[in-house]
C-alpha cells in the first residue's frame, strides 16, 4: 500500500466521478431527458415566447470561451498551472452576458411599459 | 475536491515507510469518498437522482443562464482536474482570469433570477399543459410502431397516462406512449382514425390529443 498506489487510485475516482458525471449529462441533453424546452426563447412580460437571439450569441460565446479555454489547458498543462484568461476574452464574455441580460431585462420588465401595456 | 486534497495531501507530506496508519486512513478515506462517487454516479444514472429539471426553471423552461453556469464549471473542474493530474499538486494560484471568469458567470446567473423575480412571468409556475408529439400522423394496417412524446409543462409530475379513442379495435398504446397498429388482417380499421390522448397523471384535465389515420 505505497503512495503511489493511493495516488493513482485518486486520480482514477476524480476522472471516473467527473467524467461519469459530465458523460451522464451530456447523453441526458442529447436524448431530451434533461429538459431543454425554450432554451432559446425568452419571455415577455405579457407570457408570450420569442425567439431570443440574445441568448443564442450567449451560447455561442460560452462554448467558444470553454473550448478555447480547455485547448489553452491543454496546451500548457505542462506547466502546472491554470492558465490565465486574457482581459479581451473577459471583456467579449463580460459584453455577451450583458447583451443577454440587457436584452431579457428590456423584454422582461420594460417592452410592454414602453409600448404603453400594461 | 476532497479527493484532490487528498492527493494534495499524499504529494506534499508523504508519510515514513512504517507510518502504516496513515497509510489506512487514507485508503478508509479513498474507499469512503469513492463508494460515495459511485452512489452518486448509480443513482444520477438510474434515475433517482433526478437531473430531468438541471437546467430548468420552476416554470419548466430551460434556463440559458443555468446553463452557462454548467458549462463553465465543468470546464474549470476539469482544468483543474487535468493540472493536479499533470503537475501531482494544486496550481498556484489561481489565475485572476479565471475567478473572474466564474464571476461573470455566477452573477449573470444571480441576476437573471433577479430580473426573473422582478417579473410576474418570471419565476411562478406557467400553465399547466401537456403537448404530444409524434412523428408521423398516418400509418398502415400491420405498419411499424409509432413512439409518442408527451410533453407536461407546469406540473411537478411528468408522467401522463396514454388511451386511444376508440380504445378498442384501432391498435394498441403501451404507457411508453409506443402505438401500434392494427395487424394487417384487421381490414375493418381501414381507413379509419384513432385519437391518442395523453393526460396528466396530477391532473388528469391537463391533456391534448393527436389523430393517426390509418391506411
Amino acid at each position: 500500500m505505497s503512495v503511489g498506489q493511493i495516488i493513482s487510485v485518486v486520480k482514477l475516482e476524480v476522472f471516473v466521478f467527473l467524467g461519469g458525471l459530465a458523460a451522464i449529462i451530456a447523453y441526458r441533453l442529447l436524448n431530451g431527458q434533461i429538459n431543454t424546452r425554450y432554451l432559446f426563447y425568452g419571455t415577455q412580460k405579457d407570457g408570450t415566447k420569442y425567439f431570443s437571439s440574445e441568448r443564442l450569441q450567449l451560447l455561442l460565446f460560452t462554448l467558444g470561451v470553454a473550448v478555447f479555454y480547455l485547448s489553452d489547458v491543454m496546451q500548457k498543462r505542462q506547466s502546472g498551472a491554470l492558465p490565465d484568461v486574457s482581459t479581451q476574452t473577459l471583456v467579449l464574455l463580460g459584453g455577451s452576458h450583458v447583451v443577454y441580460l440587457g436584452g431579457k431585462a428590456y423584454m422582461m420588465l420594460l417592452k410592454n411599459i414602453r409600448k404603453g401595456e400594461q | 475536491m476532497l479527493l484532490l486534497l487528498l492527493l494534495q495531501v499524499t504529494q506534499s507530506t508523504p508519510p515514513p515507510v512504517s507510518s502504516a496508519v496513515i497509510n489506512l486512513a487514507a485508503w478508509v478515506a479513498l474507499g469512503f469518498l469513492g463508494l460515495m462517487g459511485i452512489a452518486i454516479l448509480y443513482y444520477v444514472f438510474t434515475g433517482k437522482i433526478d437531473l430531468g429539471g438541471l437546467i430548468s426553471e420552476p416554470s419548466g423552461e430551460a434556463s440559458m443562464s443555468r446553463f452557462q453556469l454548467l458549462i463553465f464549471t465543468f470546464v474549470i473542474a476539469a482544468s483543474f482536474f487535468l493540472i493536479v493530474v499533470t503537475k501531482s499538486g494544486f496550481p498556484d494560484p489561481i489565475p485572476q482570469g479565471v475567478l473572474v471568469l466564474l464571476g461573470i458567470s455566477a452573477s449573470s446567473y444571480l441576476v437573471s433570477k433577479g430580473i426573473q423575480a422582478s417579473s410576474k412571468q418570471g419565476l411562478g409556475p406557467q400553465d399547466a399543459s401537456v403537448t404530444v408529439k409524434g412523428s408521423q400522423t398516418t400509418t398502415t394496417l400491420g405498419g411499424q410502431t409509432i413512439q409518442f412524446q408527451a410533453d407536461v409543462v407546469g406540473l411537478s409530475d411528468d408522467t401522463v397516462t396514454w388511451t386511444l379513442d376508440p380504445a378498442t379495435g384501432r391498435g394498441t398504446i403501451e404507457q411508453t406512449g409506443l402505438y401500434t397498429p392494427p395487424p394487417a388482417s384487421q381490414t375493418d380499421a381501414r381507413g379509419k382514425k384513432v385519437v391518442i390522448q395523453a393526460a396528466a397523471k396530477e391532473d388528469v384535465s391537463v391533456k391534448d390529443t393527436v389523430t393517426i389515420e390509418l391506411l
